[in-house]
């Protein structure tokens, strides 16, 4: 070559050890990705339930960031709330209260997810129960005439009983119809009612390969078998399992909750008997137990045996025949 | 067509359009070279003194131990000096220096044909020729080919897979001298008494795939494989298992499963050693990277320095690493001043932005690194085993099945350093064992 | 050892509930009210004080073989008398403490101490240990019981004094509530006794120790 040769550079070497490429995923893409499959639920809610919807929303996002910097300031830890793991605990605290719920109770709600549930035992990615969850059982607990009974009605300002509890018979009033149900025209808790929205992000979530199909196919799949084989009143076979899947908050809760990484198995057949069990108790507590809805108790119940799952479930491994240990 | 592969696995950018279309070219001829004594089992003895006259292909190193290979040097001139230098694994080891008197003049040698070499000829040939494996792990050839007692081999693979991205040497090969692989595959059926010969090629590679399968139209007992392309498929296990679908047992070596599997660029070499006499002393380097300004493929003699090479394909910019090897196993080298030596398969350099790395971050259980394990390994408890110091429960989760192929650490999205950890684990569970 | 440090001793550096971490059946089960845990307080003081000086008293007496049982009967005495003279001065609380009471016979803050601590000292070092251990315990049950009456009812000792717009979070007055609070009471006394002992640590730094170079050199 007729140049110049260039003296190449080579004072600034990083030596480390393989391998030297990584793929482009990171912890906070992937937060933030659930998060965008969560806006059309969003949506819907904001159009279902009017601006209230928004306010709470946006009160327990500001709640659950607010809590997690200062958690971390106090115990002098790297601040961590742009990777969007507690702005998701607090969108996903929200969608679990109706649109008449007072703004304080999401403010706290989303403080105890963070702060009792997520960094008293070392925050991200050492949580045993799903924060928003567990916060929710909180709420209930603390709470219980703002979480339970009658909840608003889509663009009206009257409230109903869910569909759940007229099932169940717990409560009067008329079954809204499957299209209702499907798009999300039914009353209920701000996230769970439009099955459409929630499937559209849930898809989104498969397809960008952040969720694995399987916690929610055997979730889905398990309730919707039992309750049709128990859940109609003129005998086994006879339940309705479509209304069983479209009512409640079965769909975000499979697709949302109990696909959440650090309280969900690691091990792909490990996942798979995570969904079953999670459909397996909420059918028990849907059709013998004492709440119309048991999703939420199901994956927090789920969550507390995920380490027996994950050493149920280890892969076999290259090379190895005999019973692993 | 369903294509054999393995279980897991991952699928980082295969990163090779640079050079995967460049022929390979003969780099110049280097004035000065530095070969280490120890390339592939017991260091061996210099047979030289400084001072020493020596010409190409002169045998300059070798060892009374089974388990070695001698070394040969790669250009004519002069000894200058016998020191101590930086190899490209990180060790350090004594090394003859030949001042090159630009002549190129080699040993006189005759070729032979494979039919008159009797199993036993052909394996003292192949020690002779200082072949070792040259795909990295430069274990002596001549000794993988020697089962231990009670053992032996029924299939020959040759490892054409080249799953690390970035890497084109063997693709080169493969394409420019089907015949010689071909060559070499029979001789390394003839010298193991295995029936059946394979030669396994990603299918990314469609080029590669035709042209060897031209050249083995008329062998019956070979049989050219496609693979799905996926990292790390050019790893032993993982295509014993994609081609004879046999498992090789934890703890055994491939003779286990009966099959032994060779390196693209070392069963070139021993074609070449079988039709010229002449040992191992040069091999095809893959330059490549995106500081390098004109990547390509370079058939280099054992002991040119990395500086060198560089300066002859030319960097620009600030570099941020050498790589000896492709990016998911190779290692990284501080300096550019080691040589070139028959494990080395390429020669990658990163900028300082593709080199500096995310801060690792806490595992959030994700499980991207079971998928990705080829060996069906729980990479990130093995990971909080190890920098816990649990010895026992990460050898109870199989830390020494590890075969430390990166796929774990390619994957996680928390960017979390498994790979070191993991090799810390192995190292502490097998000199644990050694101890009881 | 004198007295004022045995009786501090069971307050802070040995508090049976926040630092032993013993005797928590009561600890988690009477703190719904702060009024409750005064009562159940008092009760544990009486028969602490009471057991541990009769105890003490009886320890050259008491033959080792049978020390468990003879304490169970003191304990038990005593315990009886609290109930009895809790039942009549105060009915309602005594419904509302129901069993938890006559459970204080088996508390293991009383067995430990009589175990530990009076069968092995003179009478006025039992007396302050039995003293400050009780304050101790009260002290701790009626921290807890304020945090969870107040978030849980909205009331310190039964008078409401939150704002009206105040909803009391249900939960704190129930079983899970306790424990939250409990851990974090835990947490926060660890927390202190980590920065006392630091600041411990660092004045008795100051002083050179020649015992401490010699071992290092050794």
């Amino acid at each position: 070559m007729e140049e110049k040769k260039a003296v190449p550079s080579f004072d600034k070497l990083i030596v480390a050890s393989s391998p030297h490429i990584r793929a482009a995923e990171t912890v906070d893409r992937l937060m933030w990705q659930v998060i965008i499959a969560l806006i059309p639920a969003a949506a819907v809610s904001v159009y279902f339930f009017g601006i209230r919807s928004l306010v709470l929303m946006l009160v327990g996002v500001a709640s659950a960031v607010l809590t997690e910097a200062l958690v971390q300031k106090a115990l002098k830890k790297e601040i961590t709330i742009a990777d969007g793991s507690a702005a998701l605990t607090g969108l996903l605290l929200a969608f679990n209260v109706p649109a008449n719920a007072p703004w304080w109770m999401v403010a706290v709600g989303a403080a105890f997810a963070i702060a009792v549930v997520k960094q008293t035992f070392g925050g991200l990615g050492a949580n045993f129960v799903n924060p928003a969850l567990a916060a929710r059982a909180f709420m209930l607990a603390a709470w219980p005439q703002h979480m339970t009974g009658r909840f608003p009605v889509p663009l009206d300002s009257i409230t109903a009983a869910t569909p759940l509890a007229i099932l169940k018979g717990t409560a009067t009033g008329t079954l809204p119809s499957y299209l209702d149900l499907f798009i999300g025209n039914v009353g209920g808790v701000l996230g769970e009612t439009s099955a459409l929205a929630l499937l559209v992000g849930g898809a989104y979530l498969i397809w960008q390969k952040v969720i694995d199909w399987r916690t929610p196919a055997g979730f889905i799949g398990t309730v919707a078998l039992l309750t049709w084989i128990f859940g109609g009143k003129g005998g086994l076979f006879t339940g309705d399992p479509l209304y069983h899947v479209l009512a409640g908050g079965l769909i975000l809760g499979a697709f949302f909750m109990a696909t959440d990484y650090v309280t969900s198995p690691i091990t792909p057949k490990g996942r798979l008997i995570f969904g079953i069990g999670c459909g397996f108790i909420t059918v028990l507590i849907r059709l013998w137990g004492g709440y119309p809805e048991g999703v939420s108790y199901s994956i927090l119940l789920m969550n507390l045996v995920v380490p027996f799952l994950d050493r149920w479930t280890l892969p076999r491994v290259y090379g190895v025949t005999r019973a692993r240990a | 067509m369903e294509l054999r592969t393995f279980v897991g696995g991952v699928h980082p950018a295969p990163s090779k359009e640079r050079t995967a279309g460049s022929p390979i070219q003969a780099a110049p001829l280097p004035r000065r070279v530095v070969i280490p004594l120890a390339q592939g089992g017991a260091p061996c003895d210099p047979l030289v003194n400084k001072g020493d006259a020596v010409l190409v292909g002169q045998k300059i190193g070798e060892s009374k131990a089974f388990v070695s290979a001698p070394v040969h040097a790669s250009i004519s001139g002069k000894v200058v000096g016998i020191e101590t230098c930086l190899l490209p694994t990180g060790r350090e080891a004594p090394a003859v220096i030949i001042e090159g008197d630009g002549t190129d003049t080699w040993i006189d040698s005759t070729g032979r044909k494979l039919e008159e070499l009797s199993p036993e000829s052909l394996k003292a040939l192949i020690r002779e020729a200082g072949l070792v494996g040259m795909g990295g792990a430069m274990f002596p050839t001549h000794v993988k080919v020697s089962p231990p007692p009670g053992k032996s081999f029924d299939s020959v693979i040759i490892n054409g897979a080249e799953c690390e991205p970035f890497l084109t040497c063997d693709q080169r090969l493969m394409v420019e001298e089907p015949e010689k692989i071909i060559l070499g595959l029979k001789a390394w059926l003839k010298v193991t008494g295995a029936k059946r010969g394979y030669i396994g090629i990603e299918n990314n590679k469609p080029e590669a795939i035709s042209a060897l399968k031209r050249a083995a139209a008329d062998e019956k007992d070979i049989e050219v494989v496609p693979l799905r392309t996926k990292y790390p498929q050019g790893s032993e296990k993982q295509l014993i298992k994609a081609i004879l679908g046999r498992e090789v047992p934890s703890g055994g070596l491939p003779v286990d499963a009966g099959a032994l599997v060779q390196n693209v660029g070392t069963t070139y070499a021993l074609a070449t050693a079988l039709e010229t006499g002449r040992p191992l002393v040069e091999r095809v380097v893959t330059v490549t990277g995106t500081p390098v300004k004109n990547p390509q493929n370079l058939r280099v003699r054992i002991g040119t320095l990395v500086s060198d090479l560089l300066s002859y394909c030319g960097v620009e910019g600030e570099v941020g690493k050498i790589i000896s090897g492709g990016p998911m196993m190779g290692i990284a080298l501080p300096t550019a001043d080691v040589p070139v030596i028959k494990g080395t398969s390429g020669i990658l350099l990163l900028t300082i932005e593709e080199a500096t790395t995310l801060p690792e971050r806490a595992c959030i259980r994700c499980g991207r690194c079971v998928d990705a394990c080829p060996i069906g390994l729980i990479p990130t408890f093995l990971d909080q085993f190890c920098r816990k110091e649990m010895w026992d429960l990460a050898e109870d989760y199989h830390v020494q099945d590890c075969i430390e192929c990166g796929s774990c650490a390619y994957v996680c999205p928390s960017k979390r350093h498994l790979v070191p950890a993991l090799r810390l684990g192995k190292a502490e569970v097998l000199a644990r064992r050694r101890r009881k | 050892m004198n007295m004022l440090r045995t009786f501090y001793n069971g307050i802070v550096p040995e508090n049976p509930t926040l630092r032993l971490v013993i005797g928590m059946c009561p600890v988690l089960a009477v703190t719904t009210a702060v009024v409750n845990s005064v009562w159940m307080g008092l009760a544990v003081i009486f028969v602490l004080t009471a057991s541990n000086i009769l105890i003490s008293l009886l320890r050259k007496f008491i033959p080792d073989k049978i020390r468990i049982p003879c304490f169970i009967v003191v304990i038990a005495t005593f315990t009886t008398i609290a109930d009895l003279v809790l039942a009549a001065v105060q009915p309602d609380v005594h419904k509302i403490l129901g069993v938890f009471v006559p459970l204080i016979v088996v508390n293991c803050i009383i067995l430990g101490r009589a175990e530990a601590f009076a069968s092995k000292n003179p009478v006025h070092l039992a007396l302050a240990d039995g003293v400050g251990m009780g304050i101790g315990f009260t002290l701790a049950i009626m921290i807890l019981a304020s945090i969870r009456e107040i978030l849980g009812n909205g009331s310190w000792f039964g008078i409401r004094f939150m704002p009206a717009g105040f909803e009391p979070a249900t939960v704190m007055i129930l079983p899970p509530g306790a424990f939250v609070s409990l851990g974090f009471l835990l947490g926060t006394m660890n927390l202190i006794t980590a920065r006392l002992a630091a600041r411990n640590s660092r004045s008795t730094e100051r002083v050179p120790s020649h015992a401490a170079d010699a071992g290092l050199e050794g």
